[in-house]
């Protein structure tokens, strides 16, 4: 009898905390939202990316870039900022991201989140960003259905600075149909979510212009592509390649050699990294043109290499110092018009209001009015020369 | 033709990683009738010892003649293996030799995670790439049997000979000399071999030094022609058993013939059905192999005595 | 490793079990005093009372906790502490190795984003889908297990093994499976609903911050599959697993039908991992392929071997361990507060232990601000690095933490203490004493300044070595009772 009555108050005691409970966690949610957050304390910037895993050395670029940015930029608009960043490893899938999404929502110093670095990161957290009002800024991902078509895979609380696979696709292939004047397109995909985009675009403009397309498939564990070579017809131009892993890329590109095939691999964004894809006569495409040559951005460059020993300047880094330098500018808008504080819902709102004379691509920077994107952004195709080095070559 | 015989050489490719691989597993099931999950992992340190060595010894420029750089190679990466799979044995296996059969099988998927993760922190997940294409300008991918459109570059003959070789020399040590007898009666009764007057812990360690240098030499095969990463252990050591399995474990000879199968139904699925699916239908293969004739090709089956 | 009760006092002799064996837990030499005492009437508190009390602080933790954060921590415990009770039918009580778990979780969660999103329209109410969710987990179960009961151990363990990655296969490429979209392919299935019942919809988050309705919610399964599962367990079913899984040629002989036994773990198992797969697909929104992989498994194996596999009470405990433990990994101050508090307990009460043991303790800290020392005389910038304040700073000032650690430093001193650890193992007597005192300052170099900078392999190391330090020297795990055999 006295051990149920103990057991009747020890539910009736914790249903009674849980509705409590349950009230304060709508209005904690709310209160972050509207937090007037004083712009003179600590500021949390998170980059999401990959870290570890086989896609790590994209975090360690990005990571490289973004916290020079921070270094930089912070000081100059009077903010105090520390960098951190949250790990996606691609392994794992997007799910990381979706935690990490609830770790800085939870965390009242983040007004503004850069990243997820992937397509799959951003369809899957962005909703949690846009119901706490604060908007994330990708310096990667490329999926077109994030900021267009309908229904979209991510929320307006979604930016990218760099364009969307619906330029790189059509650019990529028609760059094949105009320059290189294809016949014959081996078109590969990897069973993730970038490259089955990207290769789907690329398909649908060569059909479109006539051009004859093969399509192969390799799991996203595959390390040994012999018999995809084999596959590939010796009259093939070119093997599209859209990889996150340089290094298959130019495995294969050296088997086609080996096997006395013509073609030539055509890797996409993901497979931009001059360390590991270098076989000669190979193209790569990518978001960003090669900065070494944009006469406004040598101060960067030499902090960077500076700060990161003198390491290879690779397309996938500076966007992301342009993504932290528009995440920046919008926190300073928004302290600026709120006198001295800012809300999350603030930054959001001024986002889209952020322009950026010498932008570290070249040219300046504006946002297209109709989606989250940059205005008159393009990819650029480069070559790979006998020395390795990426040439711009559309 | 061309199609096929070029398929048939991918295969074979593949398939002597595969049964070099396989090798380890049914060598260390054959004597302790354990699936050690780390094997894989052991590939991979392998492919990683190799790299280091290759970097030392001029990497795409080598110091010394080809072949003595290749076999250099292979050799530091089969050395630290051995070393690497005595120590596994010695500190997460042996103390685990008398427990229930489920206990070694959980340590063994810790250290398989154990190792992956170490190498990981210590090595950072970028892809190793050999840079063998640049040794004398491809010779090791121009040069060989070029018939036609089917080619047969120096790296793959390579590659299979060595393979061969290495079996060859297994094939030798386990029916030909003493420890290889051992070995055997090991495998076939542990309790009456000990009473025999084996001595049963020189045996095993023996056997993880050769299952474990195989594991070395193929861990550099495989690098040789693909970029290798800390992950690519647990689908190797997946294969790996696969193939063993298929073969009939605890059976060389069908360790090798597994390896092969394998890789001719990779190469043959990818060929000629799907590239997409090919995952799958070599699952399948797989499930439905375990299911019907678990004790493989060439396995005697498992006659239990009460 | 019997849970008869999960305090280890038998109530009588029970079916499959010795007498002695039965009883082993009380011929144990209780303690004297006040805590023999307390330890007595402890107990005496019955199974079912500790749950209400478990779950009661468990539901408090919100009041005292407003982080969105902390409280999906919290969930996500719930959620591995339900994929470790089904784990522990398959594992701990039909004495099964099944590598496949994880997909029946996968295989749940995906059911019930199929039957409620967009994806097809169903949009079932969630008392429908998610009963249909578990008898499709069941089936599934079933299904595995059919061809799988022949095998046993080893191969039981690949099969299922080759079924997890089948099922990884199928999910990303299950967006052209003959001409139709089913798991959208590597992208996964968005706009999942959250749980809705008679029209109101239970939401998930709340302004983006985790609504803490889905813990109660994952509290309530958790508290149901418990309850139900240790009446499984206690019944007449139950009893049965623990004699096939002892000696499955006995209980043969006794009559037992032991393939079907094994299909019920199974089943059993499966069922309650597609329930968990429900609330993770409710709450997150979206399921994909890769969440339903092998570290996850691993994850979930380290716990149930932590707690005691058998043992409803310790994989619990388990869960309750791993999951926040992991989760405090990936943040570096908090990794380091947790390391030096596991150091600084384990060598109190190394001290308790025995009078040498003290010697090491002390010596331990004595050589740590001597090499500091050392090291600092020799070249100042040798010790200068992360003067942080807090931890880190005390830290700072017994650990050598170099401004910038040489790339040889990493690995050396990584492998260097691992091979300093195996042979602690080997050694005996005062060396093995004498060299302890190095291994444990070396381990504390090597966590501060390799591990800390890389939380995500440095968190499944810690795994990977549970594992395996567990089944040497603890294979019942904390709770699990200890396998007395009988020769």
């Amino acid at each position: 009898m006295k051990k149920a009555t103990v057991l009747a108050l020890a539910v009736l005691g914790t249903s009674v905390v849980a509705a409590s409970a349950q009230g304060s966690s709508q209005s904690a949610a709310q209160r972050y939202a509207s937090a007037a957050f004083n712009c003179k304390k600590q500021i949390t910037m998170p980059l999401v990316t990959p870290v570890t895993g086989g896609a790590g050395f994209l975090g360690a670029i990005q990571g490289s870039w973004a916290k020079l940015a921070v270094q930089q930029i912070a000081p100059q608009l009077h903010l105090k900022v520390k960098f951190v960043l949250g790990d996606t490893p691609v392994e794992q899938g997007p799910a990381p991201a979706q935690a990490l999404a609830q770790k800085y929502i939870g965390d009242p110093s983040v007004l503004i989140v850069l990243g997820p670095s992937t397509s799959g990161g951003v369809a899957a957290s962005s909703a949690a960003y846009f119901q706490a009002k604060m908007a994330h800024i990708s310096p990667s991902a490329t999926r077109t259905s994030l900021t267009q078509g309908s229904p979209k895979d991510a929320t307006p609380a979604f930016f990218r600075v760099v364009p969307g696979d619906y330029i790189q696709g059509p650019s990529d292939a028609n760059f094949m149909i105009k320059n290189l004047h294809v016949k014959k397109v081996v078109i590969m995909d990897f069973q993730e979510p970038y490259s089955t985009g990207l290769a789907a675009a690329v398909d649908t403009t060569l059909k479109k212009a006539g051009v004859q397309t093969i399509r192969l498939s390799a799991s996203n564990t595959t390390t040994d592509y012999s018999s995809y070579v084999t596959k590939v017809p010796s009259d093939a131009d070119i093997v599209f390649f859209p990889t996150q892993k340089p290094g298959d890329a130019q495995t294969f590109a050296q088997q086609l050699i080996e096997q006395g095939k013509k073609a030539k691999v055509f890797g996409g964004d993901g497979s931009n990294d001059p360390a590991q894809f270098k076989q000669p006569g190979s193209y790569v495409s990518n978001f960003a043109p090669d900065i070494t040559g944009i006469a406004s951005d040598q101060s960067i460059i030499k902090a960077w290499r500076k700060a990161n020993g003198n390491g290879q300047i690779s397309s996938f880094g500076p966007p992301s110092y342009g993504a932290a330098q528009v995440a920046l500018n919008a926190i300073a808008k928004a302290c600026k018009a709120g006198h001295g504080t800012a809300t999350r819902l603030s930054v959001f709102r001024s986002v889209k209001k952020v322009q950026i004379k010498n932008w570290i691509l070249g040219g300046s920077f504006k946002w297209s009015t109709k989606s989250n994107d940059p205005l008159n952004a393009k990819f650029y195709i480069f070559q790979i020369q006998s020395n390795g080095s990426y040439k711009l070559v559309g | 033709m061309d199609f096929f015989i070029q398929l048939t050489i991918d295969a074979l490719t593949l398939g002597s990683v595969y049964a070099l691989i396989a090798l380890g597993y049914t060598l260390v099931y054959g004597v302790l009738k354990l699936l050690n999950f780390a094997h894989g992992d052991v590939f991979m340190v392998g492919s990683f010892a190799g790299y280091g060595v290759f970097q030392v010894l001029g990497g795409a420029n080598p110091k010394v003649p080809l072949w003595l750089f290749l076999t250099l190679v292979t050799a530091a990466a089969m050395g630290a293996c051995a070393v690497l799979g005595v120590a596994i044995e010695r500190f997460a296996y042996r103390p685990l030799r008398d427990a229930p059969r489920i206990a070694p099988l959980i340590s063994a998927l810790g250290v398989s995670f154990f190792l992956a993760n170490s190498m990981q922190l210590l090595f950072g997940a970028t892809p190793r790439n050999y840079d063998t294409f640049d040794i004398q300008n491809a010779v090791l991918y121009t040069k060989g049997f070029n018939i036609g459109n089917v080619h047969m570059p120096l790296l793959r003959i390579i590659t299979i000979a060595a393979a061969l070789v290495l079996m060859v020399a297994l094939w030798f040590l386990v029916n030909k000399t003493r420890t290889g007898k051992a070995m055997r009666a090991t495998s076939y009764d542990r309790e009456a071999a000990s009473m025999m007057g084996i001595d049963i812990d020189k045996v095993i360690v023996f056997t993880f030094v050769l299952g474990s240098a195989l594991a070395g030499a193929a861990g550099v095969f495989f690098a040789l022609r693909v970029p290798t990463t800390v992950s690519i252990g647990f689908i190797a050591g997946l294969k790996g058993f696969t193939a063993a399995v298929i073969g009939g474990i605890g059976s060389i000879p069908g360790a090798m013939a597994g390896g092969i199968i394998l890789g001719c139904a990779e190469s043959y699925s990818q060929g000629y059905i799907s590239t997409k699916w090919s995952d799958l239908i070599v699952f399948s293969i797989l499930i439905a192999f375990m299911i019907f004739r678990p004790q493989g090709l060439l396995g005697r089956a498992d006659i239990r005595k009460v | 490793m019997t849970d008869s009760t999960p305090q280890g006092m038998h109530e009588g002799p029970a079916v499959g079990q010795d007498e002695w064996v039965a009883r082993h837990a009380e011929r144990r030499i209780m303690r004297k005093g006040p805590l023999g005492e307390l330890e007595r009437r402890l107990r005496l508190v019955p199974w079912w009372a500790w749950l209400v009390l478990f779950i009661a602080a468990f539901s408090l933790l919100p009041v005292f906790e407003s982080s969105g954060y902390v409280r999906r921590v919290a969930f996500d415990t719930v959620l591995y502490m339900l994929l470790a009770l089904g784990l522990n039918v398959v594992v701990g009580w039909g004495g099964l190795l099944d590598l496949g778990y994880v997909a029946f979780y996968g295989i749940g969660a995906y059911t019930y984003a199929i039957l409620d999103s967009d994806k097809f329209g169903y949009h079932l109410p969630t008392i429908l889908s998610v009963p249909i969710v578990v008898a499709v987990g069941a089936l599934a179960g079933l299904l595995l297990g059919l061809p799988s009961r022949r095998l046993s151990g080893d191969y039981l363990a690949i099969v299922t093994l080759f079924f997890l990655q089948l099922f990884q296969t199928l999910t990303t490429n299950g967006d052209s499976a003959f001409g139709h979209d089913i798991t959208g392919g590597p992208n996964g299935i968005l706009n999942v609903d959250a749980f809705h019942v008679f029209g109101h919809e239970l939401a998930a988050q709340h302004g983006g911050v985790f609504a803490v309705s889905y813990l109660y919610v994952a509290l309530g399964f958790f508290a149901v599959v418990f309850v139900a599962l240790r009446f499984v367990n206690e019944s007449r079913t139950g009893r049965a697993w623990r004699s096939q899984r002892e000696d499955p040629l006995a209980a043969e002989a006794m009559g037992m039908t032991v393939n079907w036994l094994k299909l019920m773990s199974f089943s059993f198992g499966a069922a309650v991992a597609a329930l968990t797969g429900t609330l993770f697909a409710a709450l997150s929104q979206s399921v994909f392929p890769l969440t339903f992989y092998f570290v996850l498994l691993i994850t979930i194996y380290t716990m149930v071997i932590l707690g005691g596999s058998g043992s409803q009470a310790g994989v619990v405990a388990g869960a309750v361990i791993i999951a926040p433990l992991l989760e405090m990994l990936r943040d570096a101050s908090k990794s380091r507060v947790i390391f030096f508090v596991v150091l600084v307990v384990a060598l109190a009460f190394a001290a308790r232990r025995s009078r040498a043991l003290a010697l090491v303790a002390l010596s331990t800290v004595v050589f740590g601000f001597a090499v500091h020392a050392l090291c600092g005389g020799l070249h100042a910038s040798w010790t200068a690095g992360d003067k942080a304040g807090g931890l880190a700073g005390l830290v700072a000032h017994w650990v050598v933490v170099p401004a910038h650690l040489a790339s040889w430093i990493p690995p050396v001193s990584y492998v260097g203490v691992i091979a300093a650890a195996l042979a602690c193992t080997m050694l005996r007597g005062v060396a093995r004493l004498v060299a302890l005192v190095p291994t444990i300052y070396l381990s504390a170099f090597v966590w501060e300044n390799v591990m800390l900078s890389k939380p995500e392999p440095a968190r499944y190391i810690v795994l990977g070595l549970i594992l395996i330090a567990l089944m040497i020297l603890r294979p019942n795990g904390l709770l699990g009772e200890r396998r007395v055999e009988i020769i």
